[in-house]
């Protein structure tokens, strides 16, 4: 095997216009052969966006030389060969993008390239077909799911034939079924000898490659194999990573069977270590304990029958909800899941009054949403809602202000605006003094995150709602907010949360709605929908990694309840398994 | 209820796909023959060309598969302002000797002209619009785009780079909708922090107002993407006033010439009766 991509020496920074510069590589040498599968990982600000563009010359190294294929990326005559070699898939679907219709952006880089005509409509044909995107070919980007024009962007790339293709975060944003879809491409491509190099905040999509690369304020910290990258957790933190999933429940289960082998870090590998163990099938399962759940709850949140269309009354009308039902009490942790499109966003912009119901009811406390004379400013007061990414909507120059816009549209003035400021700072761990008078464009990206759910929590909603609050996080500003928010749900606040991150769900919720097609179709306890495995499934939908564990064990003829949502049920059913 | 639609303005690109005759001709076909009609109704002199116009749209409109009632809603809400001007024209119109005088009241006079060309005005105006409308139910912004560069190709012998110019239009139509979706999102997200977004409640100086702090964030989130999109154009290899291939190819057949041979005259007539 010959070396793909040859790094040596490289350094790059960003120059910021008062000719401060960050530096954002600092020396790095690496060497890609053909075919190789590796994973870029690294906390949020490490480096590693920069150094994938590094690797198809759209940067171009300050020090040191980066050489693809042998071709020296300084040369600009050299680019063009490069890229049409070395495709990249990038985070958001729809800003790479280029044609009004699916089938000319497929296009775009043979068109680039000179790819005469009939080779152009074979690549794209075929390219379509893979990625089974036939059906959509004659729609408009705008109107496909973000999971959709993901594959487009591939297809697009595939197209071109390229012998390596770069995945930026290319997962982020997508639904589970969609991730898995670019999962099982990625390992399809590799298979066939292309080289894959995968940019991830997911730990379970690092453990399947086959080398991982941990960067670490723009050096390489660590250049392993993934079994030998994730065994020190201590380090691990440091670096601002964490174990994947299947990683952690196999480090907690180890303390209670130290015969499991160390470095379990798929869920297929901690089932198959689980069921290596000496165990007798006839045991009498232990039936878990009714939740807590008999004591009766007002209801805070009671949505009836609820039906919405988009552009009502025009031939691009869009059906997004229908016969949707839905209770949540008071003080509770509610989750929503389901695929980009089934319609969890309009559904939560109906709690908090942006929509009006077109059909059925909405009682949100108080106030019944479908009395006109509801005064809509004072339910969105009551109901805080956070959308996906809400960084993006930050427009103040300064923190403090950021977070004083809401509560100062109520009338709040001077020392009482500013405790209100000082307060929402502090849940989420932000100190007052010191980022009050930060600009917002200088915040990395969890400190972002963190002013816009601080500006959400500044009006004192009773109610939070959050859309995917998880997003784009590295594993340690993931964890920091998910800490938060189990601190507010503790002390009372509503909290209705939809993520495609199945473990969040686990983690926060107690009771959960699925949702398909702008339907509720499943409803109830953590425990009972997660139980429902194979529905999920069908639905598209993933399962947090301890579910998967049962589900596997079941398969395999282990005597569980299919409910198991936490460690200690499990652990007490293995260890009496075991007798 | 609908205070957030914002996709609902954007009209530009309201493409039908009906698969009908008219969206199987050449879009060049089609694109020449909506601009010839459009600067035909803006020049005819007189009200029976409009008329003939008006008649050809609709036949355009039946044979293209398009809900006549769902064109003709387009013309509701400009309707106030062609009135307006038509108003404006029939009461202050200042050509003299213009025909029997019906109505005069010191120095406002109507004359039959005067009526005449209020009502030629508002035909114009639906003339116009039903021509607009229909032009871009039946072409796709990517086939005007492509017809477009066929149109332009002379200038190449210039050196004019018209490549860049028209992926420049092609970019900017497909970032439409989605600015409109963004602003959508920003605003909803204000209203979720209490702005006056979507209560019925603000007048027009709040309104304008509240305006700008949604421009900063669209502004923003604007130059991102645009970086974004650079980017990824630049990965896949395109290069500023490089020689591309390209994957439509149109061809010009006998369908579309029966359609300019029926269209020419008709054109004439709009100008000349």
């Amino acid at each position: 095997m010959r070396n793909f991509i040859e790094l040596k020496d490289v350094a790059f920074s960003y120059e910021l216009p008062n000719r401060l510069s960050i530096p954002a590589l600092k020396g790095i040498s690496l060497e890609i052969e053909t075919g190789e599968y590796v994973a870029i990982i690294g906390a949020n600000g490490s480096g590693k966006s920069t150094l994938a563009r590094h690797l198809n010359a759209l940067l171009v190294p300050q020090q040191g030389y980066v050489q693809v294929m042998g071709y020296d990326t300084y040369d600009r005559a050299n680019h063009r060969k490069i890229r049409g070699q070395v495709g990249m898939v990038f985070q958001r679907p729809e800003d790479q993008i280029v044609a009004t219709t699916i089938t000319e952006d497929i296009a775009f880089g043979l068109e680039n390239i000179g790819v005469p005509t009939p080779e152009i409509r074979d690549r794209v044909h075929q390219a379509l077909e893979l990625m089974g995107l036939w059906e959509e070919r004659h729609r408009p980007p705008y109107l496909l799911s973000a999971g959709q024009m993901q594959r487009v962007a591939l297809a697009g790339i595939l197209a071109m034939r390229p012998q390596c293709i770069i995945f930026d975060e290319a997962t982020a944003m997508l639904d589970p079924l969609g991730r898995r879809t670019i999962r099982e491409m990625m390992a399809r491509l590799h298979k066939e000898g292309l080289t894959i190099i995968t940019i991830t905040h997911f730990m379970e999509e690092a453990v399947e490659a086959e080398r991982v690369i941990v960067l670490n304020k723009g050096t390489v910290a660590l250049d392993a194999p993934p079994a030998s990258v994730f065994s020190d957790v201590v380090q691990l933190a440091e670096l601002g990573l964490a174990l994947p999933p299947a990683g952690g429940l196999a480090k907690q289960l180890c303390l209670h069977f130290p015969e499991l082998p160390p470095n379990l870090l798929t869920p297929l590998a901690v089932i198959e270590a689980l069921d290596a163990l000496p165990h007798s099938f006839d045991i009498t399962p232990i039936p878990i304990s009714k939740f807590t759940e008999g004591t009766e709850k007002t209801i805070e949140i009671a949505v009836d029958n609820l039906g919405h269309t988009y552009m009502q009354g025009t031939p691009l009308a869009h059906r997004a909800l229908e016969g949707v039902t839905l209770a949540i009490a008071h003080q509770e942790a509610h989750g929503i899941l389901g695929a980009t499109g089934s319609g969890k966003s309009t559904l939560m912009q109906h709690l908090n009054g942006l929509l009006r119901p077109q059909e059925g009811t909405v009682q949100v406390g108080n106030y019944d949403l479908n009395d006109p004379r509801t005064d809509l400013k004072a339910v969105r007061r009551m109901v805080g809602l956070a959308f996906q990414i809400p960084e993006l909507q930050i427009f103040e120059q300064y923190v403090g202000d950021e977070i004083a816009y809401g509560p100062r549209l109520f009338n709040l003035q001077r020392e009482e605006l500013r405790e209100r400021v000082r307060w929402a700072m502090l849940l989420v761990g932000l100190d007052f003094e010191t980022y009050k008078d930060r600009l917002t464009f200088t915040l990395s990206g969890g400190e972002r995150r963190k002013v816009a759910l601080a500006s959400i929590l500044a009006l004192w909603p009773r109610i939070l709602l959050l859309d995917e609050p998880t997003a784009g996080l590295d594993p340690q500003s993931r964890q920091e907010l998910l800490g938060h928010l189990r601190h507010f749900s503790a002390s009372g606040m509503t909290l209705v949360l939809s993520s495609h991150q199945m473990e969040d769900l686990a983690i926060l919720t107690t009771q959960l709605t699925v949702m398909k097609k702008g339907s509720t179709v499943l409803h109830g306890s953590v425990r009972e929908v997660f139980g429902q495995v194979e529905h999920l499934r069908e639905l598209g939908l993933g399962l947090p990694v301890i579910t998967q564990v049962v589900a596997g064990l079941r398969q395999r003829g282990w005597v569980l309840p299919a409910g198991i949502i936490t460690l200690q049920p499990l652990v007490e059913h293995i260890k009496r398994a075991r007798v | 209820m609908s205070d957030f639609e914002f996709l609902r303005f954007v009209t530009i690109g309201q493409y039908l796909p009906t698969d009908s005759m008219i969206h199987r001709l050449d879009p060049r076909t089609r694109l020449l023959s909506s601009l010839l009609l459009l600067l035909a109704i803006t020049v005819a002199p007189h009200l029976m060309g409009i008329a003939i116009a008006i008649v050809t749209v609709i036949a355009g409109l039946i044979m293209a598969r398009i809900p006549l009632k769902y064109a003709l809603s387009g013309l509701l809400a400009p309707l106030p302002i062609i009135a307006l001007l038509a108003m404006i024209q029939i009461f202050f119109g200042f050509q003299p000797d213009n025909g029997p005088l019906l109505w005069a009241w010191g120095p406002i006079t109507i004359s039959t002209g005067d009526l005449w060309n209020g009502v030629a005005l508002i035909t114009r105006f639906v003339a116009l619009i039903l021509t607009i409308s229909l032009a871009s139910f039946c072409i796709s912004t990517t086939e005007i785009v492509h017809s477009l560069d066929y149109f332009l190709k002379p200038l190449r012998l210039f050196g004019i780079p018209t490549y860049d110019f028209i992926l420049m239009i092609q970019v900017a139509l497909r970032f439409l909708p989605l600015l409109a979706q963004e602003a959508e999102r920003i605003a909803k997200a204000q209203a979720s922090r209490g702005a006056e977004w979507g209560t019925g409640k603000s007048n027009l100086f709040q309104r304008i107002r509240q305006a700008f702090p949604l421009l900063i964030p669209l502004f923003l989130t604007s130059l991102r993407r645009a970086e974004n999109l650079a980017l990824a154009m630049e990965a896949r290899g395109y290069q500023s006033g490089e020689r591309r291939t390209a994957l439509q190819q149109f061809h010009f057949q006998l369908a579309d010439g029966i359609a300019l041979s029926l269209i020419l005259p008709i054109i004439y007539f709009v100008i000349r009766s």
